[in-house]
């Protein structure tokens, strides 16, 4: 991938809208936080990981500097994106997000959430959102027309 | 009966480039860039057979041998001629007159008119022509709205776009001299020792038959193997997956582009879309269109006319290199010795040395150190498997102890020898550089394609295995310098080179071939077709920088759409790509993917005009087109 910081940011909010949040609706749903009244913690604890990946995007861009073809091979946007997931965590335990949660969601769970948004999400970046978006690819991630 | 030829360069018409060709009989003479013609004309925009000289009573006759850029009389193509005494024929960059030198040769002819009606008609000496009176001149004129001129991969890829864009096959021609949209570039590819099995220097995303660039090309390649039970296949997948940071970046086989472009040009209808033609002028109409006069080969007119008119609403120029070119110290060589086979250029047909070098052994002297000069060295190093007596000496201007720096980043070197993955840094393809150049003045475009270009192959290990096992055997030997002249000495070449390694000392190299691999020449004014459409529209180009100063190397100035803004005509637009638009807004024009970025910019650009039949492809239509590429349905 040779995306761009507008890129960046852009292909993370498409990608949150269209999967991460219908997955984590799903995922709330399977583990019957409803009935217990804690529906939306999955949705604070993915849209915080969006939030920490938001602010790491720009760290990312002056990475790539270093780099000749000013590029992010996907292995590093693997690696990356679980390093965000350990943040979120990190950042969780550590009691920031008590403000918005019922309840701290357990680590193990919370990697079975992570685990479900991540692969569709990083597959889409391989090989979906091209398909649907002609111009993407040549953008750095932008949408819209060239 | 004798004739005497005198041929020299068009632009140096001096005593010592005059040439004297003495010929007997009464022919036919062939005149041609193959050594076996009867007159040799080194210069690459002569074909191999490009023109036929008679001599038919009193009269000498010129023929046009069905050449790539044709033949002209006093500035005029013909077919065939009488070929009066002191009119001049051209052929490339070369000029040429005739003298009969025996008891006619004081006769003077009379200049009778080229035979068979000249073509294209008086019309087309004016800017504009009116398609109502070329009409009424008899010739054939058919009409489309969309026209692609070349036929090659960037024709085919913009037609690829438009059809998948929703304009029907009926609407767009294509003219070129090969059915195939592959294969001028498979013969390039074959003459620089990349035959199908071989891999290119390409991504994974670089899908001239697939304007989504997925499927890539290692997805395909790990699912073939795979549904053949070679779980090995993952490794295509591994390797787009880690490139280029923890594994060497994927390119594909040759052969799988080759057919996928097959494939792709059924399903879109171009074999109902490509003209069999030559194209020789085009121009501007009054009524806001495009008139293109071409001729078609006589291998494909069967008994139809052979002249004809497709007159277009919108044009896409894409006609390749015009030439390949030898370094200027080997061109006077090839001028010297036009019959001698040693100089070689890598980008045309050379096999034989091969052969030649596995039975006989020899010295091979490889100029350049691109990418080509990669191949023909792993060549040579297949060779030396049939026998060992085969040595390398390999020479470049300087060393490069470092790599080019640009920003926060450093290419890296090794062996004298710069790496990329790709000959321009990936993000110019769709990243963070690709948008510094697009905004970036004239000037500063200039200086940031010097830095980011250059001469560059690609890091493979077995490349780089090569270069270290030969160094360690001492059947490989690089030589810094400049060459300061070759000559031919008892059946070898010896070249004098100047060297820059430590002191500065006169180094003479010997040996059997010397290999030009230094490239092609995107001389866009060395294409007849191309010159007139310059000189006529005036049309302006880009700005280069760096050790060709010359202008006549850079590509037409374009938009960021790709559109030639000189040629519009009130609704009609021309756009191009490939070389033609070298040092423009983006970098990688000269690429798969680079063509797919040019097409899609221009179509776009056209939809957003609501060209006829052409709408944008949003997200569903794009889906939906794309489950019909994977379904193999027409667009
Ligand atoms: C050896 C080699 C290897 C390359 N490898 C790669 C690679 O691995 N990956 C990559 O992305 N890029 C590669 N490229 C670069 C580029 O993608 C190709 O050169 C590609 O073929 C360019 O397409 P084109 O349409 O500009 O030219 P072409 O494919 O050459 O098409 C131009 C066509 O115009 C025709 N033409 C010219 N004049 C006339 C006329 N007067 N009338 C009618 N027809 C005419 C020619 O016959 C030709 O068919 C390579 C280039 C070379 C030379």
């Amino acid at each position: 991938m040779t995306p761009t910081l507008m890129g960046r940011f852009q292909t993370r909010i498409l990608l949150y809208i269209f999967l991460a949040l219908p997955i984590t609706a799903c995922v709330s749903l399977y583990l019957d936080l409803l009935e217990i009244g804690r529906f939306w913690d999955p949705f604070v604890f993915i849209t915080a990981m969006t939030v920490v990946g938001l602010v790491l995007d720009p760290v990312y861009m002056q990475i790539q500097r270093f780099r000749w073809d000013n590029d992010w091979p996907f292995a590093f946007q693997f690696f990356f994106t679980i390093l965000e997931f350990g943040i979120t965590v990190g950042l969780m335990n550590a009691g920031l997000l008590d403000a918005l949660l019922v309840d701290r969601i357990e680590t193990s769970t919370a990697l079975f959430h992570f685990t479900l948004v991540f692969i569709p999400s990083f597959v889409a970046l391989l090989a979906g959102v091209q398909i649907f978006l002609v111009h993407w690819r040549f953008k750095g991630g932008e949408l819209g027309r060239l | 009966m004798k004739l005497e030829l005198v041929i020299y360069p068009t632009d140096s018409n001096s005593s010592s480039n005059r040439h004297t060709i003495n010929l007997e009989g009464s022919g036919p003479f062939t005149l041609g860039r193959t050594q076996s013609c009867d007159v040799v004309v080194p210069d690459q925009a002569v074909s191999r057979v490009h023109a036929e000289i008679t001599i038919d009573g009193e009269d000498i006759v010129i023929k046009d041998a069905e050449s790539a850029n044709g033949t002209r009389l006093d500035g005029e193509e013909i077919t065939r001629a009488v070929w009066p005494s002191g009119s001049i024929v051209t052929i490339g960059s070369y000029s040429i007159e005739a003298t009969r030198k025996d008891g006619e040769a004081s006769r003077t002819s009379v200049k009778i008119p080229p035979t068979g009606g000249a073509f294209p008609p008086p019309q087309f000496d004016s800017p504009t022509v009116d398609v109502g009176a070329l009409k009424g001149s008899g010739l054939p004129v058919e009409e489309v709205d969309y026209l692609a001129l070349g036929g090659g991969l960037g024709s085919f890829i913009w037609v690829d776009h438009l059809r998948v864009f929703g304009v029907p096959a009926a609407n767009i021609r294509a003219i070129g001299v090969d059915p195939e949209p592959q294969a001028k570039y498979e013969r390039l590819c074959l003459n620089s020792q990349i035959p199908r099995r071989e891999r290119l220097r390409s991504n994974s995303i670089s899908t001239p038959d697939n304007i989504w660039g997925f499927p890539g090309y290692a997805s395909r390649e790990t699912w073939v193997d795979l549904k053949n039970g070679k779980l090995g296949g993952l490794k295509y997948i591994f390797q787009v997956f880690g490139e280029p940071a923890i594994a060497e970046s994927y390119t594909p086989r040759a052969g799988d582009v080759f057919e996928s472009i097959e494939a792709e040009a059924k399903r879109i209808g171009w074999s109902d879309i490509w003209v069999a033609g030559r194209i020789v002028k085009i121009r501007k109409t009054t009524d806001g269109r495009f008139a293109v006069a071409y001729r078609v080969p006589a291998g494909h007119a069967r008994s139809g006319p052979r002249n004809k008119i497709l007159v277009g609403k919108h044009l896409h120029i894409a006609m390749g290199y015009p030439a390949s070119r030898y370094l200027d110290d080997l061109q006077d060589f090839k001028r010297e010795h036009p019959k001698s086979d040693r100089v070689i250029n890598a980008y045309e047909q050379h096999d034989e040395i091969y052969d030649k070098l596995e039975k006989n052994g020899g010295i091979v002297l490889i100029r350049g150190r691109g990418i080509v000069a990669s191949r023909i060295l792993q060549r040579l190093w297949e060779a030396r498997a049939k026998n060992k007596d085969i040595k390398v000496l390999h020479i470049m201007r300087s060393r490069i102890v470092e790599g080019r720096k640009f920003d926060l980043a450093q290419r890296h070197a090794e062996h004298d020898i710069e790496y990329q993955p790709f000959n321009w840094p990936k993000s110019c393809w769709g990243g963070s550089l690709r948008v510094l150049l697009e905004q970036a003045d004239p000037a500063r475009r200039a200086e940031l394609m010097q830095m980011w270009g250059g001469t560059t192959t690609a890091d493979r290990a077995d490349w780089d295995a090569m270069i270290t096992e030969g160094k360690k055997d001492g059947w490989y030997r690089p030589f810094f310098g400049e060459v300061e002249g070759i000559e031919l000495k008892d059946g070898r070449i010896e070249t004098k080179l100047e060297s820059s390694q430590g002191f500065k000392e006169e180094v003479r190299l010997d040996a059997d071939y010397i290999v030009d691999c230094t490239g092609l020449v995107a001389d866009l004014e060395a294409n007849p077709v191309l010159r007139d459409i310059i000189s006529t529209y005036k049309l302006e180009r880009n700005n280069i920088s760096g050790r060709s100063p010359e202008q006549r190397l850079s590509g037409l100035k374009v938009t960021n759409d790709f559109e030639v803004e000189g040629m519009r005509n009130q609704s009609g637009r021309v756009y191009v790509s490939g070389v033609m638009a070298l040092n423009g807004p983006y970098a990688a024009v000269d690429s798969f993917l680079g063509l797919q970025y040019a097409a899609l910019r221009s179509v776009a650009g056209l939809a957003a005009q609501r060209a006829p039949t052409l709408k944008q492809l949003g997200p569903f239509r794009s889906a939906s087109q794309w489950i019909k590429w994977c379904r193999n349905e027409t667009p």
